[in-house]
């Protein structure tokens, strides 16, 4: 394992279009906390930072920095399309590599980005927690840090289901918009076919953001707004999307990680790597 | 059989694309120490084969193994250098960077890219990036890559693809000098003269079928034709057909022109003439070139 890093980072650290995506993901954090707090002065009686308080900083961060995870995905799906295209799998398996080798490495990339990935948005939130929050005690602090474990996890999904279009489809723009286009539109169509049946709340994308989900900001608010409380409680049960309890999301979303995983193993024992 | 000298044995390997069969069959055995063309023209399957036993390539059926050790595993391959078809790296790494990979993956030192570099004459371009590299440059370096590590055993497809007349000779001076360090050589060509100067065996290959295979002197010896004439032409004649000498012999414009038996020279049949009496006044051996053997062969 310890030659399979060494390989990719030789390969990953000297490559440009990596370093822009990653810098730009650095940078929409970034951007991110400097541009939630400007916006707030523009919305009145709630305040956003409202939100960046212990614990509620959790799951808005989890929630508003999932989309991100596309450009890791697109990373992935990148460099993975590129190994194709300038024949280097092959390369690599004619000097010793097996092929089980070629998606271990990019799995320990997987793994080394959703790390990351987390590590960044836990360091913003406890920043953003600290600097915000009225009340400071560890107990309070810790309430729902544990989001960052389903939010790793969607990290790796999106990653992991970006390897597998990149290894269907090989070339890279096509592997792109492959992603998208599922992501963005043929899986919001099927949800919206499927929106009567229970079964919408399985599909893979879908589960995904199901594990950072939109917080209950109606909640969240109603201890400061002055008026009926419970009222504002059902409205928002009915804005709020259901869907499965979060433990058996997490399973659903392992269990996808699991599948796309083995069929790209199959996919790449099979393949010409010429 | 020595089993712990063959270092490459290949078994009724086949494969198709779609409805071509691109080898069918194919057997060989190739023994340490041996340097081996593969010789054929265009589309007989030379390639095919070499991605096959390079692990690129998933055989229809058959089997190969290296080192007499079944099944091939990815380590036996990292005591093989290969250059197959063109050479593949990662264009925006340097030389360096690239062959730093390659070393990753066969599990050795850093210190063995300066030598192969060296030996290949791209020391001056160790920091240029790789899409920057003439198409020869790219070659050699694929050659270089094989080098890494000084492997046994190199697998080289058309290693002078590509290159101008003094980077042929020059890769050929390089190949030649590995092969008289005594390591094994598999090398795939279409150029006959490149396999004659540089193999001591070879198998010819056509249409994915194996033509003929053996030493590079037995299959030149097989095709060796003498013409000579004595005083008694046609006693000589009827002498020879009952030895074990010529294969058989024809009177050609007065003179007698035979084709000699595998292993036979023209100093035999000279020999051989001369114990019976007949004193030879004209020999004269019109050895067929590889060349010509070969062409016969694949038409």
């Amino acid at each position: 394992m310890k030659k399979l890093l060494r390989i990719e980072q030789i390969k990953i650290l000297n490559y440009l279009p990596f370093q822009v995506l990653l810098g730009l993901y650095v940078l929409a954090i970034i951007l991110g906390l400097v541009i939630y707090p400007l916006f707030d002065k523009q919305v009145p009686i709630v305040s956003l930072t409202d939100l960046f308080r212990f614990p509620d900083v959790w799951p808005f961060m989890t929630w508003i920095t999932e989309p991100y995870n596309t450009m890791l995905a697109l990373i992935v799906i990148m460099v993975t399309t590129n190994e194709f295209t300038n024949h280097t799998f092959k390369t690599q398996v004619i000097f010793g590599l097996g092929r089980a080798e070629l998606l271990w490495q990019k799995l320990a990339l997987i793994f080394i980005l959703a790390m990351v990935a987390t590590l960044l948005v836990t360091i913003t939130s406890v920043l953003l927690g600290l600097s915000y929050s009225y009340k400071l005690t560890l107990n309070i602090a810790l309430e729902n840090s544990w989001m960052m474990l389903p939010y790793f996890l969607s990290s790796v999904a999106y990653m992991t289901f970006g390897l597998l279009f990149a290894i269907l489809i090989k070339n890279t723009a096509s592997a792109i918009l492959g992603f998208i286009g599922f992501r963005t539109f043929l899986e919001p169509v099927l949800f919206l076919i499927l929106r009567k049946y229970e079964i919408k709340w399985f599909l893979p994308m879908r589960a995904n953001t199901r594990l950072t989900p939109l917080p209950n900001l109606i909640e969240m608010f109603e201890q400061k707004l002055d008026g009926d409380g419970e009222a504002m409680e059902a409205s928002a049960m009915e804005i709020l999307p259901k869907g499965l309890p979060m433990w058996a999301n997490i399973l659903l979303v392992l269990g996808y990680v699991a599948l796309t995983v083995f069929i790209s193993f199959r996919l790449m024992q099979k393949k010409k790597l010429t | 059989m020595n089993t712990t000298n063959t270092i490459l044995e290949i078994r009724q390997l086949s494969r198709s694309y779609r409805s071509v069969k691109a080898i069918r069959e194919l057997s060989l055995s190739i023994n340490a120490g041996q340097a081996f063309g593969l010789l054929g023209p265009n589309g007989s399957g030379k390639t095919t084969t070499l991605s096959i036993i390079a692990g690129i390539l998933k055989q229809d059926a058959g089997t190969y193994s290296w080192f007499g050790e079944d099944p091939p595993t990815p380590q036996q391959r990292t005591k093989i250098g290969s250059l197959i078809e063109n050479p593949h790296f990662y264009p925006y790494l340097t030389l360096e960077q690239n062959l730093k990979i390659i070393c990753e993956i066969k599990q050795i030192g850093y210190n063995d890219i300066d030598r192969v570099l060296e030996e290949t004459k791209l020391s001056e371009r160790k920091k240029s990036r790789f899409k920057t590299l003439s198409l020869g440059m790219k070659q050699r370096l694929g050659i270089a890559a094989a080098l890494l590590g000084d492997p046994q055993i190199l697998v080289l497809d058309e290693p002078t693809n590509g290159l101008d007349p003094e980077g042929i000779a020059e890769v050929r001076d390089t190949v030649m000098a590995q092969v008289e360090k005594g390591k094994t050589l598999i090398l795939a060509s279409h150029i006959l003269s490149e396999v004659e100067k540089i193999c001591s065996h070879v198998a010819i290959l056509k249409n994915g079928e194996l033509l003929a295979s053996g030493s590079v002197e037995e299959i030149l010896a097989e095709e060796e034709v003498v013409e000579f004439s004595c005083a008694e032409n046609e006693k000589l004649k009827a002498i020879l057909q009952n030895s074990d000498i010529v294969l058989h012999t024809r009177t050609e414009n007065g003179l007698l022109v035979a084709t000699l038996a595998p292993g036979m020279q023209s100093s035999d049949l000279n020999k051989f003439a001369f114990e019976n009496l007949f004193v030879i006044t004209h020999l004269r051996s019109r050895k067929k070139s590889l060349e010509a053997h070969f062409l016969e062969l694949v038409k």
